[in-house]
């Protein structure tokens, strides 16, 4: 009797771990690509919601894994678990600096950081410059790109991170930490950012930061090791990035509605955050503003190294990389050709 | 649930032994029905000492407590040797499995002011795990006080605990990250949440232990107490709780590791300083031997209040086992 009901529990055990609720129907008889995505608005969420990898890559199972910070997806290519990944300027200049020197190549500029991330300071707070923060709690969420413009917004200002007291906050306990008053500014970023604003002002936006020299970027990073491998599929990758780009210009309404079913947000909302980002054209991505040309990798590597040497300045990483070490790093094959027909 | 290291005081003299623990009880036990106390002493069997093979053999004494002492050390050692072969093999990226070296510089990095920086964050690492310490003590005394009064209240009356016991069971079986973001709503991003949070993750176990030790008090000494004349109020201080009190002990040790292992949860947010805040700021860094030295920092030092709240029980409860 016992031997029959362990067997049962066993029965049961094995049934009910063959049930996933995953759909993504992998077929094991074809090789998978392992992509990383994040929630911010971008043209990697118009590729994974009209399927265009999938049909542009028919002989490979995609898988997409969603991301909350760059740190995670660092952690996911360190860990070798994934082929390409979604993330900040700041947390791929870690990436490539010693200790973590992380094999992956930048191949694409997502988003440019505009007036979707912004410093805002509470209406009440009696803040109305930069200066004014001196010795006030800031809110930002750690080791992202809002945490680097904010250091750099205060070094503009001649503050550094000792003169006023940062806070470690997610945007959505931002969020609630702004409605108790217990922040009196923060640097976040949308949807947050749209509900700070309406009890609170702009001090600096990314946007401008941008045109002070520190832009902050969204990237598309590839493993070495699988670009080496498959160049074939980084190019198509790269087409299908360049094709969302494009309908971002030309179709706002239709991108915004692809995004919008991703990160479940009306296509209304959506559309008025694609405004406030900076969505390159596919001909401005492999200019020598960004990525540059085979052979000559663009300016991108000169804000990557400069972020480098800001995050070790600010002793987050022993000593930033060299700029050779960035200029490697940018993935300019078949540039410009290879997304801009 | 004896500690072993208990048994040699005892062995030494088992005479003085159950003198001490009658007195002990008299101390608890009125004197006006000291009867009743006979009872306790009476069915306290002494067959556990006679047992104890340490007894018998002086030297063996020594040999065992040599052996106690040198297994956790060899077992610490094997680790340390294990772990750097491993690190130094080159298996995995320095990232995945930093070698020893790496850590212990982290350590004293962390422990000091080096180039302008002190420790982590602007903390040494002593001030991160006060921090976490004294969070986790106001959470822990919260929670032990409210859950062993709930517990003494569920045991004692069958109506409350049946009321009460699905609230109970329904917050036991809660993760507290997932309604962690919920009292940072309520109550903001400072010290509140995080000893609330840590109160009601020590809470549970303390109740649910003091109800069972309540409920499970023998009812032939409560009967014989109150046939000796013990009102329902004596009953409760002079037999139930002093039987339901090592029982209540083990919850209270419970109660602090589940507290302890929240600490990471509660520091999420504003969680610097904070030894659980500075696991979490290392780890989004990728900083590895930072992550690990905050994670022998919690385990050590969980050890080591372990290890107090054992040496209070046994002063505390010296009669446990031996009703």
């Amino acid at each position: 009797m016992k031997l029959k009901a362990l067997f049962a529990v066993v029965a049961a055990t094995l049934a009910l771990a063959g049930c996933s609720v995953d759909r993504s129907a992998d077929q094991p008889d074809k090789p998978t690509i392992r992509i990383g995505y994040q929630s911010f608005p971008s043209g990697d969420l118009i590729v994974k919601n009209n399927k265009w990898l999938e049909e542009a890559l028919p002989n490979y199972n995609i898988k997409w894994t969603k991301f909350d910070s760059g740190a995670d997806v660092n952690t996911a290519f360190i860990a070798k678990e994934l082929d390409f990944g979604a993330l900040g300027s700041s947390p791929v200049a870690r990436g490539l600096s010693a200790p973590l020197n992380i094999p992956y190549k930048v191949a694409f500029v997502l988003d440019v950081a505009g007036d979707n991330e912004a410093l805002v300071a509470r209406n009440g707070s009696g803040i109305n410059t930069i200066a004014d923060l001196k010795g006030k709690r800031i809110g930002t969420p750690f080791a992202s790109t809002a945490h680097y413009s904010l250091l750099a917004a205060l070094n503009q200002n001649g503050l550094s991170a000792k003169d006023v007291q940062l806070v470690d906050l997610q945007p959505q306990a931002i969020l609630a930490a702004w409605d108790r008053g217990d922040v009196d500014a923060a640097y976040s970023w949308l949807p947050t950012l749209d509900q700070l604003r309406k009890s609170g002002k702009d001090l600096i936006t990314s946007r401008q930061l941008a045109k002070d020299g520190k832009p902050t970027l969204d990237l598309g990073a590839v493993r070495d090791e699988f670009a080496d491998a498959h160049p074939d599929v980084v190019d198509t990758w790269r087409q299908q990035e360049a094709r969302a780009l494009t309908l971002i210009h030309d179709d706002p309404t239709a991108a915004a509605k692809a995004i919008a079913a991703e990160i479940g947000l009306s296509p209304d909302e959506v559309a008025g955050q694609l405004k406030q980002g900076v969505y390159l054209t596919p001909e401005q991505v492999a200019s020598p503003e960004w990525l540059g040309a085979e052979g000559k990798p663009g300016n991108i590597a000169v804000n990557l190294q400069s972020a480098s040497q800001f995050l070790a300045d600010q002793k987050q990483i022993p000593s930033a990389a060299s700029l050779q070490t960035f200029q490697d790093a940018i993935y300019t094959k078949g540039l410009p050709g290879a997304i801009t027909q | 649930m004896c500690p072993v290291a208990h048994l040699p005081e005892i062995t030494a003299d088992g005479g003085v032994l159950s003198l001490a623990l009658s007195a002990d009880l008299h101390r608890t036990v009125s004197s006006r029905y000291q009867y009743a106390v006979s009872v306790f002493v009476d069915i306290a069997p002494d067959e556990s000492l006679a047992d104890s093979p340490a007894a018998v053999v002086p030297s063996g004494r020594w040999r065992g407590r040599l052996t106690r002492a040198a297994l956790p050390l060899l077992s610490v050692v094997v680790f340390f040797v294990v772990w750097q072969l491993i690190a130094a093999s080159g298996i995995w990226n320095q990232t995945f499995v930093p070698n020893p070296g790496a850590v212990w510089h982290a350590f004293l990095d962390v422990s000091t002011t080096h180039d302008g920086v002190r420790g982590y964050a602007g903390y040494l690492l002593w001030e991160h795990l006060y921090m976490t310490l004294r969070r986790v003590f106001a959470g822990v005394v919260i929670g032990v006080v409210l859950g062993v009064l709930l517990g003494l209240v569920m045991g004692s009356v069958s109506w409350v605990r049946s009321v009460l016991e699905p609230w109970l069971t329904f917050l036991r079986a809660l993760p507290p990250l997932a309604y962690f973001f919920l009292l940072v709503i309520w109550l903001g991003i400072d010290e509140a949440p995080k000893i609330t949070l840590l109160a009601l993750a020590a809470l549970p176990p303390a109740a649910v232990a003091t109800t069972a030790a309540v409920v499970a008090a023998p009812v032939g000494l409560q009967e014989a107490a109150r046939a000796l004349g013990a009102s329902r109020r004596q009953v409760i201080r002079d037999v139930v709780v002093p039987s339901a009190l090592p029982e209540t002990f083990t919850g209270v040790r419970l109660a602090v590791g589940m507290a302890y292992s929240s600490v990471v949860a509660a520091e999420l947010f504003n969680g610097l300083p904070g030894i659980g805040g500075l696991v979490k700021d290392a780890s989004n860094y990728n900083n590895t031997p930072v992550v690990l030295v905050g994670i022998f920092a919690i385990g050590i030092s969980g050890l080591v209040i372990d290890g107090l709240l054992r040496a209070v029980e046994r002063r505390a409860v010296p009669w446990r086992g031996k009703i």
